[in-house]
């Protein structure tokens, strides 16, 4: 085992999928026309380019979720070893997230978990 | 040649060439897309260490949450295939010898360090083991760790000072 | 450790207080009196009373100089808060945000001047820069600051990551991080390769030539009031951390690097002081001005002896205090160019009387700080006995910066002009009168810094 299983794996995954696709484009007899091209019943078909500008407010979330997000992978490795470490881990643990809890209070109170 | 050394080299020449392709794209969100597809490769030499945490924290933050930050910034700059600038040759040529400088000391650096010849720890290697690194992690390193939550707080106040409508 | 961690402590505050306060002179007078807090309790340490007795495993090394510089820069961030805190008021809407990145600054300040490991100094560099990319973009209405938010974020950013790069080779070179000294094979690429990432990620962020590209832009597009801030605290504190690094990390390496840093010095010398001559803004000028300044403090880290630290920490405080009064000035004025400054002596004789002793300080002329400084630099370098064109040099260019200094005077004294109305209040006359002693004093009693340094 071991990653010789892996690879044993991956090579079943591509060619299971690769066969697949392979077969459908000898089996079936493709044809095209405008109609195939539509979107059928997910809306309306776009005008114009699709690009546009997003709003900035989208990207404050995308930051704040961010900085949780690296803070919360420090979780893990804590839950692993807490046991061993013992209630110094949970005093460094709590220092760490209360600190962080007040930048949490900070953007709440400040309105930057609103939309707009 | 053992099936993990196909591996290893199979994922590094992925490697190279999706991050190759980042760089030649013309398209923005398709050197994002790449990108992306970079990290999953580099996770994959991770797992092939038997850095687990490495690879965690490669995929959520990196393939996940910065990534997500990179398209949103491509999106609010509204960048189009066509509006990329056309750069000065002699700038490009500074840019290339200046890169290629950085290249040059590097591989002058790395090549006579004492490699070990082996490619992977699949299963032996214990060094990125998340038990192994919460232990140092929260004995040795405790202080940097603490310390680590302020630089988090002062992006946190950075990001709604800026961000913010005001 | 007691500056380290009420620095943090009063940096939440002043997030918290941000809406739990509603009254701008409330936020002001906590902030000021969390400076005089965190620098009583700095004094404190010096005297060898610690609150909090941690043990950072030989990471954090709070030894009598980086006390003493704490000092330095605590005073001199409370200077700048007595004079400048009103004009935060002008550049946006979050007011107590601004005093909480300050604060935040100020802490990694403290760990990048008493940092005994890299890790340490990445976190403290990092806690310093990111504050800044926001402060510097902090007048969102304003192109120009955009611009200089931006441009400062990416170089940082790359810069960053040459010290990222750099602390990773010398970490593969020797398997630790703490700044012990290379004692394992020295002439190892990986650790030549390392040493050049970290001297030119640190020259970048003390603005020494050829780095100093960003610097005119970023100071120039800055809000003026955090222009002086990252101009003076920012910049010797990284000038600390540039000597701690090459001093307890490369000190066995001298002969490797000091040419090039004797290089780095001639050329930001050159550069800073001929480019300053071509201003026509005071500001800018003043931008330029601080790059040649950095040019003198990178003889203390080509000299790295007794007389290098010790004028480095004199250097800190002439500068700092000299710059922050004349950026203060320069805040109260609408035009910023030279012409601004027309008959301003007729205006405001005590105001003009004091920014003549801030030019002077800085240009080097005896009976002020800035001269000792620039004397004990010179001193440093002469006293290795090697490269002695760079004393010359550096002679050389002390004098060229007197025109441009001096151009600010002329203009004060000797132009007609309409003269711009100012207000100043009494109390901010009072402080810069109080500061411009200081600086004259210190250029009598050098030693009331130096003092402390071994008592």
């Amino acid at each position: 085992m071991g990653a010789s299983s892996l690879i044993v794996l991956m090579i079943a995954a591509v060619a299971f999928s690769g066969i697949a696709i392979l077969i459908s484009k000898f089996v079936l007899k493709a044809t095209t026309n405008k109609q195939k091209g539509e979107p059928y019943e997910c809306g309306i078909p776009t005008k114009g380019p699709s690009w546009v500008q997003f709003n900035v407010g989208y990207y404050l979330f995308a930051l704040i979720f961010l900085i949780f997000d690296v803070e919360l992978i420090f979780l893990f490795p804590w839950a692993v070893v807490v046991k061993q470490v013992g209630w110094l881990a949970l005093v460094e643990i709590v220092v760490f997230f209360f600190i962080l809890f007040m930048g949490f209070l900070y953007a709440h109170k400040k309105g930057a978990l609103k939309w707009m | 040649m053992n099936i993990t050394q196909i591996l290893f080299w199979f994922l590094s020449a992925l490697t190279v060439f999706s991050a190759l392709m980042v760089v030649v794209s013309k398209n923005p969100v398709y050197s994002v897309l790449w990108l992306i597809f970079t990290f999953f490769c580099i996770s994959g030499h991770y797992i092939m260490l038997n850095a687990q945490f490495l690879f965690i924290v490669n995929i959520i933050v990196y393939a996940g949450a910065i990534m997500v930050l990179f398209l949103f910034v491509i999106m609010l700059m509204n960048l189009n295939q066509s509006s990329e600038p056309k750069k000065h040759r002699w700038l490009r040529m500074a840019g290339v010898v200046a890169g290629g400088c950085l290249l040059l000391v590097l591989v002058a650096a790395l090549k006579n360090i004492d490699i070990k010849k082996q490619v992977a720890e699949t299963n032996t290697g214990d060094i990125g083991l998340i038990g192994n690194l919460g232990k140092v992690l929260f004995n040795q390193y405790v202080v940097p760790f603490e310390i680590s939550s302020i630089l988090f707080l002062s992006a946190m106040v950075g990001t709604v000072v800026i961000g913010k409508k005001e | 450790m007691n500056a380290l961690l009420l620095t943090a402590v009063f940096g939440v505050i002043m997030m918290l207080s941000s809406f739990l306060l509603t009254s701008k002179t409330a936020i002001r007078g906590l902030a000021v009196s969390g400076m005089v807090i965190v620098l009583a309790a700095n004094v404190l340490e010096m005297m060898g009373i610690v609150f909090f007795k941690i043990d950072t495993k030989d990471m954090i090394a709070f030894d009598r100089f980086s006390l003493l510089f704490n000092s330095i820069v605590f005073i001199s961030t409370l200077v700048y808060f007595l004079l400048s805190a009103r004009d935060m008021e002008k550049v946006g809407i979050n007011y107590g945000e601004y005093f909480a990145l300050i604060f935040f600054v100020l802490c990694g300040v403290t760990l990048s001047s008493s940092f005994h490991s890299l890790l340490i100094l990445f976190l403290g560099i990092e806690i310093i820069s990111i504050p800044l990319y926001i402060l510097t973009g902090s007048d969102k209405r304003n192109l120009k600051s955009n611009e200089a938010s931006l441009k400062y974020f990416l170089l940082g950013a790359f810069s960053t990551g040459l010290m990222l790069m750099g602390i990773a080779l010398i970490y593969g070179a020797t398997g630790t991080f703490s700044t012990n000294g290379i004692t394992t094979s020295p002439t190892s690429a990986l650790v030549i390769a390392g040493m050049l990432l970290l001297m030119f990620s640190m020259a970048f962020k003390v603005s020494a030539a050829p780095f100093h590209f960003w610097t005119p832009d970023v100071y120039d597009g800055a809000p003026t009031v955090f222009t002086s801030f990252m101009a003076t605290i920012v910049k010797v504190a990284a000038f600390i951390a540039f000597m701690r690094l090459f001093n307890d990390e490369f000190g066995s390496l001298q002969s490797r690097w000091q040419l090039l840093i004797a290089l780095i010095t001639a050329i930001t010398l050159f550069i800073g002081n001929i480019t300053a001559v071509f201003q026509q803004s005071v500001k800018r000028m003043l931008a330029y001005s601080s790059i040649s300044q950095a040019g003198f403090m990178m003889m203390a880290i080509f000299a790295m002896n007794a007389d290098a630290r010790e004028g480095l920490l004199l250097y800190s405080a002439a500068y700092c205090l000299a710059t922050i009064g004349i950026f203060a000035v320069l805040m109260k004025l609408k035009d910023y160019s030279f012409d601004g400054f027309n008959a301003f002596a007729k205006q405001q004789p005590l105001l003009a009387a004091t920014t003549t002793i801030f030019l002077l300080s800085l240009a080097g002329i005896p009976l002020t700080a800035g001269f000792l400084s620039k004397f004990w630099m010179i001193k440093a370098v002469a006293g290795t006995g090697k490269y002695l064109w760079l004393v010359i040099f550096a002679v050389l260019m002390a004098v060229v910066s007197v025109y441009y200094y001096f151009r600010v005077i002329q203009a004060m004294y000797f132009k007609e002009g309409d003269g711009q109305t100012i207000e100043a209040s009494l109390p901010f006359k009072w402080t810069l009168v109080l500061l411009a002693g200081i600086i004259v004093l210190l250029g009598v009693f050098p030693n009331w810094i130096i003092y402390w340094l071994y008592f």
